[in-house]
């Protein structure tokens, strides 16, 4: 059995567009053949479920109960990569909970591959949460990731300030996600499918769709783009390092 | 695979080089040939496709999201319409960037369009650069030079790497005194009637028809080019 993976997808701060990076994750995995399965903490309405609800199971991360279904499975579930998309807020708590159970110290022993993607907020606010997940974080593949999808405002960060930070975190690396056109994201919300399927213009159950054109260009053009983020920070040899890296992106 | 239809994008990053008249040619060439024809036109104000084909031609804008859908997504949909584009200068650079972005050559090509860029050649240097940029970002689409000898009779082949076999597509001189029978509406070139009902000589309604003639000749051979492009991609993508 392969070495299972968990991608933890967080920010201390609500709307940094964290689901919509965790949906991208799983497009990616998909796309290059890795089964993934995926957790959304937004109890009891999760946005991930609605998108992903195949792959997706609803949990409270905080509860033990919880805890044991997401991390008693990791050898035993068909799926290779977890992917958990933590409620806002939740990141710091969850990191220390991973803490308690032993689970970093299994990442550090490298039974585990554990890598998180920490989504940074617009303002200066959430570089504060870097340094206290770094305390827990160790050696962890960390990725800071600055989210332009939903804003075209430019990120009020001192590039002094902004680097102190980052350099605290060993190996951190940092991914940007570029800005989608309005009017593309908000009809693959109302389509209420996965990336990947919207560009095929295919539907929910996988029927023959009928979304704009434009869009779908937009849409895949943007996604070629963030996959092409996790193919430089070798994401895929990460996750699944003994697998084909190659493979032709279906968004590309 | 073969194409049901085509979509021919007029285009020069140059004001005034004879683009809305290249794109009255081909779309009445179309209709002489008995094919149903949509034309665009995306320049800016003045509408002078639309007095010469007001039943064909839809007015465009690709400067926001809703344009770019009206016009896009109606250009690939799944009629049997030739489609003539008539791309206004200051719409050059976001025209084919929206293009590229959205990938609608391989989209059009997917649904059995084939593309064909008419680029006419002027000397100057924003048109070469536009030239090979053209050609290097559209390689699955039929990019034509057009040497409109009305601009003058260098052909600046120097300048335009030709693909091998591709001639350009030439338009002849018109005779003195001719042009403005063909550049006051209405006048279809499609349409012999009209020569009679706007009043033009019978010498000159014969020496327009034998310019034309020499103009239709060169689009058959574009058309014989754009099925040539499909042969190949039949071929490259083995459908």
């Amino acid at each position: 059995m392969a070495k299972p993976a968990v991608i933890l997808v967080g920010a201390d701060k609500g709307g940094v567009g964290k689901t919509t990076v965790a949906r991208t994750l799983i497009d990616y995995f998909g796309a290059h053949q890795t089964p993934t399965r995926a957790f959304d903490t937004e109890s009891p309405r999760g946005t991930l479920k609605r998108f992903h609800p195949d792959l997706t199971e609803v949990v409270d991360v905080t509860a033990v109960a919880d805890q044991m279904k997401i991390f008693d499975t990791l050898g035993s579930a068909d799926a290779k990569v977890t992917v958990i998309d933590v409620r806002a807020g939740l990141l710091s708590s969850t990191l220390q909970a991973l803490t308690d159970i032993g689970f970093l110290e299994s990442a550090k022993k490298g039974q585990i591959t554990f890598a998180v993607f920490h989504i940074l907020g617009p303002s200066i606010a959430s570089l504060e949460e870097i340094a206290e997940t770094a305390r827990v974080m160790g050696d962890a593949n960390y990725f800071l990731v600055k989210n332009f999808i939903n804003n075209t405002t430019f990120f009020e960060w001192d590039p002094a300030t902004y680097n102190s930070y980052f350099k605290r975190i060993k190996g951190a690396e940092e991914i940007t996600i570029p800005k989608l056109n309005e009017m593309a994201y908000e009809q693959v919300e109302v389509a209420s499918v996965p990336f990947v399927s919207f560009v095929g213009n295919k539907g929910v159950k996988n029927e023959a769709a009928n979304y704009s054109f434009v869009l779908r260009g937009y849409v895949r053009h943007w996604l070629g783009n963030v996959w092409g983020e996790y193919d430089r920070v070798k994401l895929i040899d990460l996750v699944a390092p003994k697998m084909e890296s190659n493979v032709r992106q279906a968004a590309g | 695979m073969s194409f049901r239809s085509s979509i021919t994008i007029i285009a020069s990053p140059r004001p005034r080089v004879g683009k809305t008249l290249l794109a009255r040619l081909l779309a009445d060439f179309h209709r002489h040939e008995g094919r149903a024809v949509a034309t665009f036109d995306l320049n800016a104000g003045d509408k002078t496709l639309e007095h010469f084909l007001p039943e064909q031609t839809t007015t465009a804008s690709i400067r926001d999201i809703n344009g770019q859908i009206a016009l896009f997504d109606r250009l690939v949909a799944d009629e049997n319409t030739t489609k003539v584009v008539d791309l206004g200068h200051e719409s050059f650079e976001s025209f084919f960037a929206v293009t590229h972005q959205i990938g609608f050559v391989e989209e059009a090509l997917s649904r059995s369009i084939g593309v064909a860029i008419l680029f006419t050649m002027t000397p100057d240097k924003t048109s070469v650069e536009a030239y090979r940029s053209l050609r290097a970002r559209f390689s699955h689409a039929t990019l034509a030079p057009v040497h409109n000898e009305m601009l003058g009779p260098a052909q600046h082949r120097d300048k335009y790497p030709l693909a091998s076999g591709s001639p350009v597509v030439r338009i002849p001189v018109l005779a003195p005194g001719l042009r403005r029978y063909i550049e006051t509406p209405p006048f279809s070139f499609a349409d012999a009637q009209l020569a009679e009902t706007a009043g033009i000589p019978v010498s000159a309604h014969v020496e327009i028809q034998r310019w034309l003639r020499r103009i239709y000749l060169e689009f058959r051979e574009l058309d014989l080019r754009i099925l040539l492009a499909d042969l190949r991609s039949s071929i490259r993508f083995g459908s």
